[in-house]
């Protein structure tokens, strides 16, 4: 496209650019900011269990965000977590071999998320915030009758060496995120299915008069944020060697601000999953930043708090950036 | 009838323009006080944009509002509520969920106890009995609103106006959804009101309502004031013609004609309970065939339907392959593969994603060969685009520039691209160049030709007469719902098509 370039770009192009390039803007910025404020920031080991702490929230991300780019929002993804974690517990101490334990919790993670579709798509709920949130409950209370409302702990150690340790000194979970990345990528960019989903999010109507099945497509994204759920499950359990019916409480809204903080629009069909990775590490890179600085806890709420607000009003302001062009 | 006396509002040569558009030009007219007064005209003559002007929903560009002689500047709903007029929507813009007294009173609920604003529910329920006697409605003011019929929402719709104090009352086309014996009981409400004094400006297509209840009519037509008669001076006749225009026949004239094919559409006694009845049709390969119809006639519907877009209670359709055998479609996705697009009717919410690039949304179809696996082939894919940019001049960036930044005209196009491809059989198009400019229009008319003369069958919904008469070869008109007649290029015109459209004889 040689006109392309003799012509100046739009508002609306630079909004994209800005929306691509923004959050990574952002992180290194903040990456910048913590390493002149503190010592211990850039180290090694700092910025390795930055990534560790990191990688379950990005996980949980990721399938939030293929919710997002529809349009809906899954507020279950925290109660899933603790309904797998739970399983795959209980899998494991019955004696399953822990390869399949782990295949099957994902897969039942996908299975409460393929319900979560049903409802909206089948039954007709009017919006996803209602489904997802009586799963949430219904899962949670799930989880706490399956464990009786205690941890079942004592995991095989071989489980926890592989998913929780290292490989070639990069900590196991962070593979686990990095790969899950990349396939999202792929997904959303290469696929079919995943180009649907936006055009779905973008204007469901108009993506149904051009053939897309659009009540399979929101089954298979609120499946694929269950499956999520389930994976991060797997890494969870590693971590904490148990199953706690608890765990995972209130993750769903790390992950959403995850997603929105890296760009991705709440009104559908704008996001990418290298934002979504930016959107996680911000929020984690800030964390361990204000905890080696010596924040209060409390005090990190409120500056996350304000972070996230900041990061809509960035996505408002380009929202009209692109009407008025 | 009540004889016009002094006037009470003078609409002095007004202008309004959007986007360089003219919607009114120079339009001149009075209301006089107990005065009923027909404003008709065709879709798009500019009848909306006069009532929104009048019921200070839009500001003119240029001219004046003399309300009892005295120059009035609105352009604001409530300036206009304050001086007395009101509008009463197509679609009564009522609270489903309140009662009709609440509805009446929406907006000064009276209250008592001072500052604590407690509703004064006795008082309410007065004046909503009071507002209520105006229109002869015998409601009970405590009933919720979704419980009632559109031709009762109408009588509370106007019976808050009235209450607000409306000493005019714009009604738009406050038939369109009321059966004959709800209209005849509409009319002696709006005959009493009269009586009393208040003005009422009347939008309507149907020729005998405007006889019925009008004093005086005044027809639009291209934004322009055609005429302004009492009804009882004109006849039907010369309302049609002056609502459609003569000049047209010049028009059809440059069209040359084309050897139509074999039958590629054909839909049989396609009916959705209410929406459509027993619709019948076929176009053939190389021909435009044109609906025509007033707004709510089904035309959309009929189109939706056939795509499998709206579901029918009964019917078929079928797609006729090149020896003759019949693919019958019933789902959107059997009629797609079928060789069969719909270019629908409001391209913003309906044909386009506002978030995607040119390519995305003209791919969003995937034709067969952009996909292997459940995997985008992402060059086959912007091959097609770029063959639909090309063949369609549709202007752009490039590819990858965001669809909102084309201008209307080539975001229509894009709509249309999608179905351009060698394996299209069917176009269904509705209101294709609905708000594109001149040009613009003009290049869609051509490219439609260009692609009946491909082989492709097209059947085109328009609700401006001019467009099917240049572009078809066929008009078939629809009113209610029911196809009530078919006409060839050589026998259609304007004030034939009207007088089917409008069932006069």
């Amino acid at each position: 496209m040689s006109e392309a370039a003799t012509l100046p770009a739009p508002a609306v192009a630079r909004a994209t650019w800005w929306q691509r390039v923004g959050p990574l803007l952002g992180l290194a910025l903040l990456c910048v900011v913590l390493a002149v404020a503190s010592p211990h920031f850039l180290t090694v080991d700092n910025l390795l269990n930055v990534l560790r702490q990191s990688a379950i929230n990005a996980i949980l991300a990721l399938g939030q965000l293929v919710v997002i780019v529809t349009a809906g929002i899954d507020l279950s993804i925290g109660s899933i977590v603790g309904l797998t974690i739970v399983l795959l517990a209980m899998m494991m101490r019955g004696g399953m071999a822990s390869a399949l334990a782990c295949v099957l919790t994902v897969a039942a993670g996908a299975a409460v998320g393929l319900g979560n579709g049903l409802l909206l798509t089948r039954l007709k709920l009017p919006h996803p915030f209602i489904s997802t949130l009586g799963t949430m409950n219904v899962a949670r209370g799930a989880a706490l009758l399956l464990a009786a409302g205690v941890p079942i702990s004592g995991l095989p150690s071989g489980f926890r060496e592989t998913v929780a340790g290292s490989a070639f000194g990069i900590p196991s979970p962070v593979v686990v995120a990095g790969a899950l990345y990349l396939v999202g990528h792929l997904f959303l960019t290469r696929t079919v299915w995943g180009r649907d989903l936006y055009a779905i999010g973008g204007n469901r109507e108009a993506a149904r008069l051009c053939g897309i099945p659009v009540d399979r497509r929101l089954n298979l994204a609120y499946a694929l944020s269950g499956g999520a759920a389930g994976l991060a499950a797997v890494v969870l359990a590693a971590r904490m060697n148990s199953g706690f019916p608890l765990a995972g409480t209130g993750a769903e809204l790390d992950a959403i601000a995850a997603v929105i903080v890296g760009g991705a629009s709440f009104f559908g069909g704008v996001g990418t999953a290298g934002g979504t990775l930016i959107g996680a590490l911000i929020i984690g890179f800030l964390r361990n930043g204000l905890n080696l600085l010596d924040v209060s806890a409390y005090w990190q709420m409120i500056v996350i708090g304000a972070v996230i607000v900041a990061a809509v009003c960035i996505d408002v302001l380009r929202q009209r950036v692109g009407r008025e062009a | 009838m009540a004889t016009p006396t002094a006037p009470l509002l003078e609409v002095q040569g007004i202008t309004k323009r959007f986007g360089g558009q003219p919607a009114l030009q120079d339009v001149t007219m009075g209301l006089a006080t107990g005065e009923v007064h027909a404003v008709a005209g065709e879709n798009g003559a500019g009848k909306s944009t006069l009532m929104a002007i009048l019921s200070g929903a839009l500001r003119p560009d240029a001219g004046a509002l003399l309300w009892e002689g005295r120059p009035v500047a609105f352009g604001d709903v409530r300036a206009a509520q304050a001086l007395g007029i009101s509008m009463v929507h197509q679609e009564p813009q009522l609270v489903a969920s309140l009662s009709v007294a609440e509805n009446v009173g929406l907006g000064r609920l009276p209250s008592r106890l001072g500052p604590l604003r407690v509703v004064d529910r006795g008082r309410l329920r007065g004046q909503a009995l009071q507002a209520l006697r105006l229109v002869r409605a015998e409601l009970s003011p405590e009933r919720r609103v979704d419980t009632l019929g559109v031709a009762e929402r109408q009588l509370v719709a106007i019976a808050r106006a009235l209450h607000v104090g409306a000493r005019l009352i714009i009604l738009d086309e406050p038939t369109s959804s009321l059966s004959a014996a709800e209209t005849e009981s509409l009319f002696a409400t709006l005959g009493a009101l009269r009586q009393r004094g208040t003005a009422i400006v009347y939008i309507s297509h149907r020729l005998e309502e405007l006889r019925a209840l009008a004093d005086r009519v005044t027809v639009l037509r291209d934004g322009r004031v055609v005429t302004t008669v009492p009804v009882a001076e004109t006849s039907n006749d010369a309302l049609i013609l002056a609502m459609s225009g003569r000049e047209l026949a010049a028009v059809d004239a440059a069209r040359d004609e084309r050897p139509a094919g074999d039958v590629v559409l054909e839909v049989r006694g396609l009916t959705r309970r209410g929406r459509l009845h027993e619709v019948s049709l076929e176009v053939r390969a190389g021909e435009i065939v044109g609906l025509a119809g007033l707004v709510g006639a089904g035309r959309s519907r009929a189109l939706r339907t056939v795509f499998g877009a709206d579901r029918a209670d009964r019917g078929e359709v079928r797609v006729l392959g090149a020896g003759g055998s019949g693919r019958r479609v019933g789902t959107l996705r059997e009629a797609i593969a079928a060789g069969v697009g719909l270019v629908p009717e409001d391209r913003r919410s309906l044909g386009l994603v506002m978030t995607a690039s040119v390519a995305e949304n003209i791919g969003l179809v995937t034709p067969p060969g952009t996909r292997r696996l459940g995997l985008l082939r992402r060059r086959a894919l912007r091959e097609v685009a770029r063959r639909a940019v090309e063949a369609l001049r549709i202007k752009t960036r490039g590819l990858d520039a965001p669809v909102r930044t084309l201008s209307g005209g080539n975001q229509q196009k894009c709509v249309l691209g999608r179905w351009v491809g060698p394996e299209s059989r069917v176009l269904l198009l509705d209101e294709p160049t609905r708000g594109v400019d001149v040009s613009a229009k003009a290049e869609i008319h051509r490219h439609l030709r260009e692609l009946a003369g491909r082989g492709l069958a097209i059947l085109v919904s328009s609700s401006e007469l001019p467009e099917l008469l240049a572009l078809c070869d066929r008009i078939v008109v629809m009113r209610q719902g029911r196809v009530v007649g078919e006409l060839p290029r050589a026998r259609a015109s304007a004030p034939e098509l009207v007088r089917l459209a409008t069932g006069t004889r």
